[in-house]
């Protein structure tokens, strides 16, 4: 299979997903924890959405999605956490906002 | 129709997966763990990371330095990469009331084994180029401390007990405890009752609830944490900094993210784990005044979990008199991961031994009802 980013951010690629859901780690929220998926600059705004669409497509299968809420009703974004864009110190010590 | 269990375990964090581990390595079997959330989605996964041996009374310090001895070897024990690195913790001494505090406790750190010394400002200097001296006096600097991935701890410890046949069951709450007549325990979920002669309540914040199904009252609060990461920045920082008296730590993980907390003295305690601006504007004003450097680095992502405070800020392990059988860890008021492998030790010693290699008495739940609770002056937060 050839290589297929999945997340830009942290330069995780479609297979260490599929790998990462063939060891058991099938919770979204671990999934984020252990790829590191959504854990980068664009805190899953990029690649959140063809996460989910992956995961969509194996859940019925059963299969390979083979984790804790192995259905498809389950699968949803990991929490998101603020802020919603990155935020400099010194904006925040200095309180301005986005420039 | 009841499901038997040699043991039943409530909380996958790190203290109930470095129990069960342990227990199983010691050849227990029909080990389960039942964890409400996913594995670490209590305080472990949401904790600092941090891992210190620097604590002002003798049984803090050996509780604490015998679990470093563990961390050392941990990746090899259970075949998972921890991320431990001992970058050591710099403690930021900012008046001469605190300075006399931490240079009196280093001979006794010393005495057991604990290599921490005095730092000059000079010296601090050049070891964290950087760093904001002003209104600095000194430093006290262990080198051994150090941080780890703590959802590694968790996921390399959760494997190796499933190696073991351990049970893990995630998504499942405990709804009901209860001793019966025979002196075994049913502990009830919403789809199973299991029947075990030993339950092991290491709940986090949620111990105290646990135990009081029980009729056992554990005198600790939840209390908010907060903390942030900015985005991954290239090598910078080799300690964990910490300011004891400021309740503000931040450290660089290996990944090269900034993570740091500070405390809020007025921070009621609640359930709640939301995040709030107000920690962002006293964090960074903190962090931009310690390392001015780091004022353009970016803030990714903010979270917040619970400590679980005791009456002392120590933990609260072992049994419960009239209890046989029952065992809990819970109380670490924020130090819980850091001395999680140690405890695990403590705890599975302690019901498969009936004794344990460590005196406990001094950390168990009846201290408080005898007075005998003393504060340790090393708590941050």
């Amino acid at each position: 299979m050839s290589k297929t980013i999945l997340c830009h951010c942290e330069d995780i690629e479609v297979e260490e997903l599929y790998s990462a859901l063939a060891q058991g780690f099938g919770d979204i929220e671990t999934l984020k924890r252990y790829t590191g998926i959504g854990t980068g600059k664009c805190q899953g705004k990029c690649c959140f959405i063809q996460t989910l669409r992956l995961l969509a497509e194996l859940a019925p299968e059963g299969s390979v999605y083979s984790g804790h809420m192995g259905d498809i009703h389950s699968i949803r974004v990991p929490t998101l956490r603020p802020p919603v864009t990155p935020l400099r110190i010194d904006d925040i010590v200095e309180e301005r906002g986005d420039e | 129709m009841a499901t038997t269990a040699d043991v039943v375990i409530v909380g996958g964090g790190v203290v109930g997966l470095a129990t069960a581990y342990t227990l199983a390595r010691r050849r227990m079997r029909n080990i389960v763990v039942l964890e409400r959330g996913y594995i670490g989605s209590g305080a472990t996964g949401r904790c600092g990371a941090g891992i210190r041996q620097q604590w002002g009374m003798k049984e803090n310090i050996i509780l604490a330095r015998e679990s470093v001895k563990m961390f050392e070897e941990l990746d090899g024990e259970l075949g998972f990469n921890t991320f431990f690195r001992q970058g050591g913790y710099l403690i930021l001494i900012s008046d001469p009331a605190e300075y006399d505090l931490i240079s009196g406790k280093i001979p006794l750190q010393n005495s057991l084994g604990v290599p921490t010394r005095m730092m000059t400002r000079a010296e601090m200097a050049e070891f964290v180029p950087g760093l904001n001296l002003d209104g600095v006096v000194a430093g006290a600097y262990c080198p051994t401390d150090g941080t780890c991935y703590p959802y590694a701890v968790l996921w390399g410890y959760a494997e190796a007990a499933r190696r073991l046949w351990v049970d893990i069951r995630v998504k499942t709450e405990v709804t009901h405890v209860a001793k019966r007549g025979d002196g075994r325990f049913e502990v009830h979920t919403p789809d199973e009752i299991y029947e075990t002669p030993v339950v092991i309540n290491v709940a986090g914040a949620y111990t105290r609830s646990i135990a009081a199904k029980l009729g056992i009252e554990i005198p600790t609060e939840p209390h908010r944490h907060e903390i942030c990461v900015t985005e991954s920045l290239k090598a910078c920082l080799e300690p964990m900094v910490i300011s004891l008296k400021k309740g503000f730590y931040f450290s660089q993980s290996m990944r090269g993210e900034i993570i740091g907390g500070i405390g809020d003295d007025h921070e009621p305690s609640s359930y709640s784990t939301a995040s709030t601006p107000d920690f962002l504007f006293r964090y960074a004003a903190a962090l931009r005044e310690t390392f001015p450097a780091l004022g353009r680095a970016r803030i990714i992502r903010q979270w917040a979990g619970l400590y679980d405070v005791s009456p002392d800020a120590r933990p609260i392990i072992g049994g419960v008199d009239g209890m046989p059988g029952y065992f809990h860890a819970c109380g670490f008021s924020g130090h819980g991961f850091m001395l999680s492998p140690m405890v695990a030790r403590l705890l599975a010693e302690l019901i498969i031994d009936g004794e344990t290699s460590l005196p406990i008495e001094d950390l168990s739940l009846e201290r408080f009802a005898k007075g005998e609770a003393v504060r340790d002056p090393y708590v941050v937060g």
